[in-house]
């Protein structure tokens, strides 16, 4: 067992460890915010007059309903800026593959998509089971969710066209440009809440309690520890399966 | 060695050009299956609308319908003009001629651009013949419309020309150029309709939403045909 | 915080917690499985692997 793996499982470990006691932070030490505000067209659950006065702003726009629903927010953000940032390090590896032309980055590249792939599934499945939990609805085309979508669908759309040329060494040259190319989305889907008012809260610029930063800071190292595990694991794996082609060459030899 | 000219960028770019005009002149493949396409589904249109009764708002859809006309009728064209110069050897005689390699990204994309063109000035009056004639809004001026067209079309063109040189040297050709298509231009395709929305609509203050899309959209134009161009000699290279 | 009279709100308290357990226990359990998946194929990998040594070292 090589040291790099070693270490990944301890982080895997200690990620896991991580992760759950920012669960329990969540429930246990964490207050109640009043996070950003809902302005929909869509009929909504009627909750939101039921908030208490006191968490009403003055201004006659309601709050979204702070109750439970919020605590799906210390492993909703984690998962999607650890998304963020492996796609950002597959887009780096792809780069470096088209200037250098070194397999190696090639493989890193295609793999940092794999695992951003897992965490944008995770992203989305807590995020819509997030709307529907505060929003009342499943989905609702506001930009962040929309740009994200588009984001999984471009993920998809990089395995698809991989899978489908013959030539390794082109498969992996489309591969790293569709991947830069479609990196342009993830800071665009970052940004979008920042620029164009929309129903996706922006918590960092309404301000946060330290009894919920530091559930947060807990969960986002622990999440980036577990996808940094991911990664090395599937390295490992990578490098197993070639060796293991390499060997059966040999015995056909 | 010397009586070499010097041939610029431009010349080589022109010649591109010219080549893929003159062919199209000779066939008239691509404008006839284009033109046929987009007239279809403008039928399928009629059939999806038939039923929706007359107090309907034609002009809040009209917009999206004609974009997503012309995306499907686009995506045909962009297959078929790479289609057609790998089946006859024509790209690899291209790659080894000493021109540039975005040089050809310009060819081909300004070539599609121009069919794209043609496409429209058929399937545009026709569309308003069809579906809007008996409309009593009032829309704005015509050239708005066809600058938001035309804008909405260089990115077509420009995003398209790169992935199609993609997808030629895929298996599955056209479903492959469509699942990195759409969801690649589907911001501009979002600008797009808007900007053309509010000029068939022409509510008040019509201009301003207007402008701001057609900004934006081309801003999405200038960047991703700044990463294709960047980005094409790695692709046509492979 | 909240008023303890105010049952209606206990009740869209109790409205949301499916949801949030559905969120954790779907991503906990999805990502426990992506890690199993990947840890048995890599034991069953690193088996092969010996075999084939042991099979190349035998051939020398």
């Amino acid at each position: 067992m090589s040291k790099q793996l070693k270490i990944a499982i301890i982080l895997m470990v200690i990620g896991a460890l991580l992760t759950t006691l920012a669960f329990f932070m969540a429930f246990y030490t964490a207050r109640v915010q009043g996070f950003g505000t809902v302005v929909s067209d869509q009929p909504l659950d009627t909750a939101f007059a039921l908030a208490p006065p006191s968490m009403q702003p003055t201004d006659g726009i309601a709050y979204e309903r702070p109750w439970l629903s919020q605590k799906i927010f210390y492993f909703h953000v984690p998962v999607a800026e650890a998304s963020f940032l492996i796609f950002t390090i597959a887009a780096i590896f792809a780069l470096l593959f088209l200037l250098r032309k070194d397999k190696k980055y090639d493989t890193r590249s295609r793999i940092a998509m794999e695992t951003a792939f897992v965490f944008v599934v995770a992203t989305m499945i807590t995020g819509v089971l997030w709307t529907r939990a505060s929003w009342g609805v499943w989905w609702d085309w506001e930009p962040r969710l929309t740009t994200y979508f588009i984001m999984m669908i471009l993920m998809i759309a990089y395995f698809v066209v991989r899978n489908s040329v013959g030539d390794e060494e082109r498969a992996a040259t489309y591969g790293a440009v569709f991947c830069l190319i479609a990196w342009v989305d993830a800071p665009l889907s970052f940004i979008i809440t920042r620029l164009i008012p929309s129903n996706h809260p922006v918590v960092f610029q309404s301000g946060m309690d330290t009894t919920n930063l530091i559930p947060f800071i807990i969960a986002q190292i622990g999440m980036l520890m577990i996808g940094y595990a991911i990664y090395v694991l599937r390295v490992t794996e990578e490098s197993m399966h070639e060796r293991i082609e390499l060997l059966k060459e040999r015995l056909e030899a | 060695m010397s009586e070499k000219r010097n041939i610029s960028s431009f010349d080589q770019f022109r010649a591109i050009l010219h080549k893929d005009i003159v062919m199209e002149l000779r066939t008239k493949e691509m404008l006839t299956s284009m033109g046929l396409y987009a007239l279809l589904v403008l039928i399928i249109y009629y059939v999806a609308l038939s039923q929706a009764g007359s107090a309907f708002e034609v002009e809040r859809i009209a917009g999206g319908l004609l974009l997503l006309a012309i995306v499907f009728t686009s995506m045909l064209g962009l297959n078929r003009s790479l289609v057609h110069e790998k089946d006859q050897g024509c790209l690899e005689a291209l790659l080894l001629s000493p021109v540039d390699r975005p040089v050809i990204f310009f060819g081909k994309a300004v070539g599609n651009l121009i069919f794209l063109i043609l496409v429209q000035i058929l399937i545009v009056p026709l569309f308003y013949f069809i579906f809007m004639s008996g409309s009593q809004v009032q829309s704005g001026p015509w050239w708005m419309l066809a600058l938001a067209l035309l804008v909405g079309s260089i990115g077509i063109a420009g995003v398209g020309t790169f992935l199609a040189t993609m997808s030629v040297n895929t298996t599955g050709t056209d479903f492959i150029l469509a699942i990195m298509f759409i969801p690649l231009v589907f911001p501009l395709l979002l600008v797009v309709v808007a900007a053309l929305t509010a000029v068939i609509t022409a509510d008040a203050g019509y201009t301003q939403v207007y402008w701001t899309m057609l900004a934006a959209a081309a801003g999405y134009d200038v960047i991703m045909i700044a990463v294709a161009f960047a980005l094409y000699e790695f692709i046509i290279g492979a | 915080m909240i008023d303890p009279t105010n049952t209606e709100l206990y009740d869209l308290v109790l409205q949301d917690a499916p949801f949030v357990i559905a969120a954790y226990g779907i991503l906990w359990l999805g990502l426990c499985a992506y890690v199993t998946f990947m840890l048995t194929r890599m034991l069953k990998m690193g088996k092969e692997l010996t075999l084939l040594e042991d099979a190349v070292d035998k051939l020398k």
